[in-house]
């Protein structure tokens, strides 16, 4: 061991000197990059599930026709420029001289076959993605570089849509299967890393794309190890055996930057709040003080900002996530599009909230259940405890159940709870609101977490206004409009928005983390020297 | 004759336990939760979704026909096709194979051969401070949680000496068109914190045992007889009561191995060893009943095969056993 120690030294000291003799920028010399992730890779076809799980480690090798930036914006990807033909109609201008990593060129024909196969070809259990193109009743080729997607009702975001799907070249004889994609095909797309190897769950082996359309990527090669246990990813991120680490636990951090590691985080486009069930008469779970049942508080207005004022956010935020977490007020944190900028997180005001209770007829209190996962989120079980403190000091005495993941979700559908810990994250804060705050309407889609049942007719009407409108300022304004109405209301209580946390080594300079939390070689710049 | 109706007995014991540890894990699973939440996006999904992918799974049937159903692929042997990875459940536990028996193999070759030296010579001086060194260490060393251990391991190895990575599998070599990291540097490196983490419980508990049994084999007449005809005391523990305390060592080392295969959950979650039992707990955890069947059937045929394996060796030890059957 000795003798080998001494080798790698006089190579490293070689190494060294050579990388400073010569005059060369950050890019010029090719270097590999490893990252460790908890994202496990569980299949190769892009159009298989919509999970983070999947798309961050795909999105190396397939691109989508529009990329989403920072403020989750639509920005030029494979289509270089879209414009509305009519409100049914969508025109995208394609990239010129892009070539799959198989030499192909990508034309139309590649947008059509994408769409149509996630639309029509692939069944459940794979899904999520024909959320995106269901709408779309046809797609036409004017010429190879031009596609005209004809949608069945409006669609003023179908750019927004666009962002979800992955383009994969076409075959002649019919559609892929996922199992194709998963044994013997190498997957081809347009990304700036081709597909070296793979193994499901435990690494995926990437090379550098040098046909790449767009600008030449830092990284010669990457390596990504799938490592579930976060003690695990930071242990290896100390001992130098992955250059970048994602979802860092806070209470991590100080230690890894004692060791001169450098993190960068940043305010999820998520949210994770508590929901009420206003549906039911008598919820389970809840009882006067005496254990008597009682009819359901939830439902009164008072009851709901009695609790939103009793809940100390501030302090799951600076305590609990170690100040990695933002107190929320709304569903994505204020700055991404739609957001309202007027909703602030009040200081917890107890007296105030018995007041309101008392008004409510509540003045005793009374007894709850408090459910939440174990483990999902940064946080979770941990607030529970908090805010079960914070409400005993308004007489409502908490009883905090948790439970893994896919025992509670499956509770949680049967409604065996009467108020829990939830999250919502997407594309764009229209589909929270859509799925958290809007009333369940199976045709219109709406209302899939709505597990609380709540009804708000005023916000449903808003809600459906402001998505028909265009992209733009003005859309964004009536989302924000429609948001402080409905929260005037206290449907749910927002507790937070974690923040993502991603550690890197000497050899990434910064890492430009994305509030849709995905993990990629394309984020990480090289380090100066 | 006998050795057939042995055989039978034993074939049919064990089909009776896989039929009834597929009947418990299949319940068990079932109990637990709905997997369908953890295979689409319950952040984004619509109901219509949710309804789509239980009806695609067949999780809207009664529990009844489901488990019939999966019997009947059962015995044409199909085990399904995971729910998260989209592979067959079988294949995928075969592939997670090589991981485990080499890191399993590897640490019973360390606790084995140790555990029974320091157990021998603890149990030959009885009462000196090496027995009673080695008794504290044991003692300790099997009351230290998993978990800890690999983190101290890491901790010393990985980040304070920087001598072993701190995860992973490290290159490997094809062999058998099977990938196996034993067989190159960088995967011994790898190797060796988490097979020292599974060996430390495993020499601890052997130690004791050779121990005990050493000390019960020293006051027995046969090595007084031994001691008095004036063989070497090295010659008397080697040859007279190592094969005298050897039926419950490799007992013990049988089922302990068996115990690595399947469940060395957490030294392989914390290297990140992608391992057959780190599967089982993620498969339990996401819910994913095609692998888990695979991997608990998988795991009962291998405790069949070594208590198989262990009741040979008995009759290779113990000449009695051999002259009774």
């Amino acid at each position: 061991m000795p003798s080998k120690d001494l080798g790698s030294a006089l190579l490293a000291a070689a190494f060294a000197t050579a990388v400073s003799v010569a005059p060369l920028g950050a890019t010029a010399f090719a270097e590999g990059l490893r990252i460790g992730t908890s994202y496990k890779l569980m299949t190769l076809d892009p159009h298989y599930a919509d999970l983070n799980e999947n798309t961050s480690l795909l999105s190396h090798i397939y691109e989508r026709l529009v990329n989403q930036d920072e403020h989750l914006e639509p920005q030029p990807g494979l289509a270089t420029s879209w414009r509305q033909l009519s409100p049914t109609q969508w025109e995208f201008k394609l990239r010129d001289g892009v070539r799959f990593h198989d030499g192909s060129p990508f034309t139309a024909r590649d947008v059509v076959y994408s769409i149509e196969r996630v639309r029509d070809f692939l069944k459940p259990p794979s899904g999520g993605f024909q959320l995106y193109v269901k709408g779309i009743k046809a797609v036409t080729t004017p010429d190879p570089l031009t596609v005209v997607i004809e949608t069945s009702s409006d669609a003023p975001t179908l750019p927004l849509s666009l962002t979800s799907i992955f383009i994969m070249p076409h075959k002649a004889d019919g559609f892929a299967t996922t199992e194709e994609l998963n044994s013997q095909a190498r997957p081809v797309g347009t990304g700036p890393y081709k597909f070296d190897s793979w193994q499901s769950g435990e690494v995926l082996n990437l090379v550098r794309y040098d046909a790449y359309w767009g600008n030449a990527t830092a990284w010669s090669d990457v390596t990504f190890r799938v490592i579930e246990s976060p003690a695990a990813r930071v242990a290896a991120l100390s001992t130098g055996d992955v250059d970048i680490a994602d979802y860092i636990p806070a209470r991590d951090v100080e230690g890894l930057e004692n060791r001169g590691l450098k993190v960068d985080s940043i305010s999820a486009a998520r949210s994770n709040f508590l929901q009420f069930d206003i549906g039911r008469d008598q919820p389970p779970g809840v009882t006067g003080k005496s254990g008597d049942p009682i009819k359901n508080p939830f439902r009164d207005k008072r009851v709901r900002q009695a609790l939103t004022m009793a809940t100390d956010r501030a302090f799951l935020a600076d305590r609990i996530l170690l100040g990695y977490g933002t107190a929320a007020a709304q569903l994505f944190p204020p700055g991404l599009s739609g957001t309202s900028v007027k909703l602030k997180v009040e200081a917890p005001d107890y007296d105030g909230a018995k007041k309101l209770l008392a008004e409510a007829g509540f003045s005793d209190g009374f007894n709850v259940m408090l459910a939440g996962p174990a483990g999902r989120y940064p946080g979770d079980s941990e607030s529970l405890q908090a805010i079960a403190q914070n409400w005993a000091r308004i007489g409502i005495s908490v009883q905090p159940v948790v439970a893994p993941f896919s025992v509670f979700a499956t509770q949680r559908s049967n409604g065996d709870y009467p108020v829990w810990y939830g999250g919502c994250s997407g594309e764009a804060v229209t589909l929270c609101l859509d799925a958290v705050l809007a009333s369940p309407n199976t045709d219109l889609g709406t209302g899939s977490l709505n597990y609380g049942k709540y009804h708000n007719e005023s916000f449903d009407e808003m809600l459906v206004k402001a998505k028909a409108m265009e992209a733009g300022p003005e859309r964004n304004e009536s989302l924000a409009r429609a948001t402080e109405l409905v929260m005037a209301d206290y449907p749910i209580l927002p507790l937070y928005h974690f923040h993502l946390i991603v550690g890197h080594g000497q050899k990434v300079g910064s890492y430009a983390v994305h509030p849709r939390g995905w993990t990629t070689a394309m984020q990480a710049t090289p380090s100066e020297d | 004759m006998s050795i057939i109706t042995t055989v039978g007995g034993r074939l049919s014991q064990a089909f009776l336990l896989l039929l009834v540890m597929s009947l418990i894990g299949f319940v068990g699973i079932h109990s637990v939760g709905n997997p369908v939440y953890n295979i689409v996006n319950i952040e984004t999904a619509t109901t219509e979704d949710i309804r789509r992918a239980t009806i695609a799974l067949g999780l809207d049937q009664p529990l009844w026909q489901q488990y019939l159903l999966f019997l009947k692929n059962v015995v044409t042997g199909n085990f399904g096709t995971s729910y998260i990875y989209h592979l067959p459940a079988f294949d995928l536990v075969m592939s997670k194979l090589p991981a485990t028996f080499e890191l399993a193999s590897i640490a019973m070759l360390i606790a084995a051969p140790t555990g029974i030296m320091l157990g021998l010579l603890a149990g030959r001086r009885h009462g000196s401070s090496v027995d009673r060194n080695v008794l504290k260490a044991s003692v300790s060393a099997l009351s230290i949680p998993s978990f800890w251990l690999s983190m101290m391991l890491i901790m010393l190895g990985a980040v304070i000496l920087g001598w072993f990575p701190s995860g992973g599998r490290g290159a490997t070599v094809s062999l058998f068109s099977r990938e196996w990291s034993f067989l190159t540097l960088d995967g011994l490196r790898h190797l060796t914190l988490p097979a020292l983490a599974l060996a430390v419980p495993n020499i601890a508990l052997i130690a004791r045992l050779a121990r005990s049994g050493t000390i019960e084999m020293e006051s027995q007449d046969f090595t007084r007889f031994c001691r008095a005809k004036g063989l070497s005391s090295r010659r008397i523990l080697f040859r007279h009561t190592l094969p005298n305390i050897s039926v419950p060592i490799v007992t013990i080392v049988g089922m302990q191995f068996g115990g690595m295969l399947a469940f060395a959950v957490v030294v392989e979650t914390i290297f990140a060893w992608p391992g057959v039992g780190k599967l089982l707990i993620d498969s339990i955890q996401l819910l994913d009943r095609p692998v888990l069947m695979a991997t608990l059937t998988f795991v009962s045929v291998a405790f069949v095969g070594l208590n198989a394996i262990v009741d040979l060796f008995y009759a290779v030890l113990d000449p009695r056993v051999r002259l009774s059957a």
